[in-house]
């Protein structure tokens, strides 16, 4: 060997002298949570310009308007859901009514979900170590992954706001700039504080799964805090504890008031500052709460391909199901009362664009169904992403190597997937009943639970779509089929207030379905619905046995 | 009673995946009960090869068969006659070493527990923890225990011991000769030439997708030179004369050479000198490669995956 000499080894080593490499997490994270968060941006304008524009063409007059205010603005179960309702009879009313527990909802969904992924997920594969390899530490890492997340958060605003203030250009809306970027912070606080709940059950969960579900709890508790807290029971300090309840208390284009944010940014600051100081006193890949590395062998299911999906797919569906349960006794409970207060003509004209006749409690359900089709829809998107990973990950390979056909690996998946579905439309129907019963609302547990299976229909031609790709361009399925719930979802919202042609209106899966129970179940439209779906995941079941598997 | 189908035979076997040729041509066949070395750099096409043998991946052209089954058309009947472990270990992170071996001894069909059952014990293997929680080597230790307990006809192993610490891998090396023993037919894939030279009866060599050497290993002996680096006290004495000595650069007080065949006529000839040092080394199979076969050719090689320089980690760095 010849060795190195002195003046070799004292030549520095080259290092690329346009980055610094210390600020490597900082953009890596910048760019993946604005590319979400520039997403979520347009979503958000899009529901802004939608609500807005349709408002001024359903309720033209004052009269509309006072009806609809009336009908709404005082009901306790519809405030006690959606948030405030004050000032239904403005524009800027309507619309922060509208859009603000939805968007509160979905941007710290956003939050947590898109935190946990890049601080425990990155944890989780690897590549944090990799990073750190370099000159930063765990908690300069952690700051820096924070100011990244900011950055994010920073997207997600600019697009809300400034497609809001062009909206609110329009003379029919007429919602001022300054209003408008303070609506859109009003959004965006629920994420900027998710994102901060997120990147502390990230430094406290062992895998991302674990630290999304830690932060999900935290929403679920806020959440349910400024329920009690606005349902007019005499608890409305309790919206004070709730961070979704600052936001709340924000009341944009109503009766603005910045106070609030000072919780807000306290409470980021706190999480921020806690992840920061918990990232250094842990080692890298560990969690705060112990994993349990140990487990007694439990073998039941793990007999045979389909027991493994069984196992594999039990805690999620458990989760599910609960989520399921809940929004039906919900549902259910505030049917009698909410469905009272849709007598209001004009109210009807939207329920009716949406599919569902009638009034009472019935229609209210009619409309719920929707929802509750859409949330099994992204259960079953999960299982399709889930099956997925399977193969992208490599698990896939120890499975097919034995005396295993493909099929019989990927129809034991289906199996998995349409039990989720059907014990979603079973419970949910059930729950509804149970929520509904004592309300006597008149309408028939047969009917109540005919509409909980009718709302699976969507869900069961998306899990055919996703098997289509699945079994012809894996790479696309788990996007694929969130695009269609997206663009189902879409649809659904902007055409319910009439802004859209039916040609527009057939390209949506829920569109296909009847708003039971409000109108009866349309078994014809169901059937072919799960026809096409059943012959797409045929299709999809012959494309997999002829191709290659196929990694990340 | 018929000769049995080998375990393994491809026939102009080719895989592209878009304008990269994979593999290209392959014309292999494993005999029953032979141990076979499969080698090449990384990225030469031996997972591609394996991948195919197992039917998860669907071959451009040509066709292999596993016991005289076309994988493609009778893959579930190939495979249970076959085990397989991956380089990669990714498995179920929460299921649990026993759990995982329960699960892939259910799926396989027979195993033989008292075996899988001494497997653990050897490769000492705590089986009551969490896949997630195990390291690299632990992960491959589950999958070669999932593999060697089903006592398949055929093992196919893809650079198994990748993570195994040494004493590890010579409890992978014992079970290998075992399973030779009982008749097992074995294809091995690595790219550490003495794992292949201690355990295989035959060798094939990839490079850039195609086969560029196959033959038993006294065929191939004149593969494996030594090098060897010598530094003397004074003048620097002639050894191109030593049988087997050739490609001798001499600088100095030192001398580097390549010696084939046995040691004993160079260190009879050094035991003379004044030599002050020397150092052996085998040298890695991409040093081989660049001796026998010249400078990489720019056709046909995956543009990704351009060959490691210098010795690996898993290669020995002294002499034998």
């Amino acid at each position: 060997m010849i060795p190195l000499t002195v003046a070799e080894l004292a030549r520095p080593v080259a290092v690329s002298p346009q980055r610094a490499p210390v600020a490597v997490v900082a953009r890596r994270t910048a760019r993946a949570a604005s590319r979400s968060g520039v997403l979520w941006g347009y979503v958000f304008g899009a529901f802004v310009a939608s609500t807005a524009w349709s408002y001024t063409s359903i309720y033209k007059t004052q009269v509309d308007r006072d009806a609809l205010e009336a009908a709404f603005g005082s009901n306790n179960a519809i405030v006690a859901l959606f948030g405030p309702a004050p000032e239904l009879q403005t524009v800027g009313g309507f619309t922060v009514f509208k859009v603000s527990m939805t968007a509160m909802i979905i941007g710290a969904i956003w939050g947590l979900l898109t935190a946990t992924r890049l601080l425990r997920g990155e944890e989780e594969s690897g590549r944090w170590e990799l990073l750190l390899t370099g000159r930063a530490t765990s908690r300069g890492a952690t700051a820096q992954a924070l100011v990244g997340l900011g950055a994010g958060a920073a997207a997600l605003w600019t697009v809300t706001a400034l497609l809001t203030a062009v909206v609110g250009l329009s003379s029919r809306v007429d919602i001022a700039a300054g209003p408008a970027c303070f609506l859109a912070l009003s959004f965006v606080s629920t994420a900027v504080m998710f994102l901060a709940v997120g990147a502390l059950t990230s430094q406290l969960a062992p895998t991302r799964r674990q630290a999304a579900g830690y932060a999900a709890v935290v929403l679920g508790v806020s959440y349910a805090l400024r329920m009690v807290g606005d349902a007019g029971l005499g608890l409305h300090w309790l919206t004070r504890l709730s961070p979704l309840g600052w936001v709340e208390l924000l009341a944009p284009l109503t009766s603005p008031d910045p106070v609030p944010l000072v919780p807000i940014a306290l409470f980021t600051a706190v999480l921020a500052a806690a992840s920061i100081h918990l990232a250094g006193v842990r080692d890298v890949g560990s969690s705060l709460v112990a994993d349990r590395s140990h487990a007694a062998s439990r073998v039941g299911l793990l007999g045979s391909p389909l027991g493994l999906a069984v196992r594999l797919a039990r805690g999620v569906t458990i989760s599910w199901l609960v989520a399921v349960a809940l929004v039906g006794l919900l549902f259910g409970m505030i049917a009698q009362s909410a469905g009272t207060t849709f007598s209001g003509s004009s109210v009807r004209q939207v329920f009716e664009r949406l599919g569902s006749t009638g009034a009472g409690a019935g229609a209210y359900l009619g409309v719920a169904s929707l929802m509750v089709a859409a949330l099994i829809g992204f259960a079953v998107a999960g299982q399709v992403g889930a099956t997925r990973a399977e193969e992208s990950e490599g698990r896939l390979d120890h499975l097919l190597v034995q005396p295993v056909s493909r099929t019989r690996w990927l129809v034991g998946r289906l199996a998995v997937a349409l039990g989720l579905v059907l014990a979603s439309g079973v419970v949910v129907g059930v729950c509804t009943w149970l929520g509904a019963a004592p309300h006597h609302t008149g309408i028939g547990a047969g009917r109540i639970l005919a509409g909980g299976i009718n709302a699976t229909v969507p869900a069961l031609f998306v899990l055919g779509i996703g098997t289509l790709l699945f079994g012809l361009w894996p790479r696309a399925a788990l996007p694929g089929v969130y695009a269609v719930l997206a663009w189902s979802l879409l649809v659904e919202l902007v055409g319910g207030i009439g802004a859209l042609n039916h040609w527009l209106l057939d390209t949506s899966v829920f569109h296909h379905v009847a708003a039971a129970p409000a109108v009866p179940v349309d078994w014809v439209s169901d059937g072919v619905l799960v026809a096409l779906g059943v012959l797409a995941a045929l299709v999809g079941l012959a494309g997999f046995a002829r191709r290659d598997l196929l990694g990340l | 009673m018929t000769r049995e189908a080998p375990p393994i035979r491809t026939e102009a076997l080719t895989k592209r995946f878009g304008h990269v040729t994979a593999l290209a041509d392959l014309d292999l066949e494993v005999a029953p009960g032979e141990v076979m070395g499969y080698l090449g750099p990384n990225g030469a096409g031996k997972t591609t090869t394996i991948r195919l043998i197992l039917g998860l991946l669907r071959p451009t052209s040509g066709r292999c068969e596993v016991f005289g089954l076309d994988v493609q058309r009778a893959g579930v009947e190939t495979h249970r006659r076959l085990a397989y472990v991956p380089g990669e270990a990714s498995l179920w992170a929460r299921l649990t070493g026993a759990e995982t071996l329960h699960l892939l001894g259910q799926v396989h069909g027979a195993v033989d527990t008292a075996y899988r059952d001494e497997l653990v014990e050897r490769f000492a293997l705590d089986p009551s923890m969490r896949v997630r929680a195990y390291s690299h080597g632990n992960r491959q230790k589950v999958l070669l225990i999932g593999a060697l307990m089903t006592r398949a006809d055929l093992l196919v192993l893809d650079e198994p011991t990748v993570g195994l610490d040494p004493l590890m891998e010579q409890v992978f090396r014992e079970c290998v000769h075992e399973a030779k023993e009982r008749g097992q037919t074995i294809f091995l894939s690595s790219h550490i030439l003495s794992e292949v030279e201690a355990l295989c009866d035959r060798v094939a060599i990839l490079r850039a997708g195609r086969l560029v050497e196959l033959g038993t290993l006294d065929d191939l002996r004149h593969l494996s030179a030594l090098s060897v680096d010598a530094t003397f006290a004074g003048e620097v004495p002639d050894l191109s004369r030593v049988p087997g000595v050739g490609d001798v650069h001499a600088q100095g007080h030192g001398v580097r050479l390549e010696l084939r065949g046995p040691v004993a006529p160079l260190v009879r000839a050094l035991a003379n000198t004044d030599v002050t040092g020397l150092v052996s080394r085998e040298p890695s199979l991409e040093e081989l490669f660049l001796v026998h076969y010249g400078a990489p050719a720019a056709e046909g090689r995956p543009s990704e995956s351009p060959p490691d320089a210098g010795p690996r980690p898993g290669d020995p760095v002294d002499g034998r």
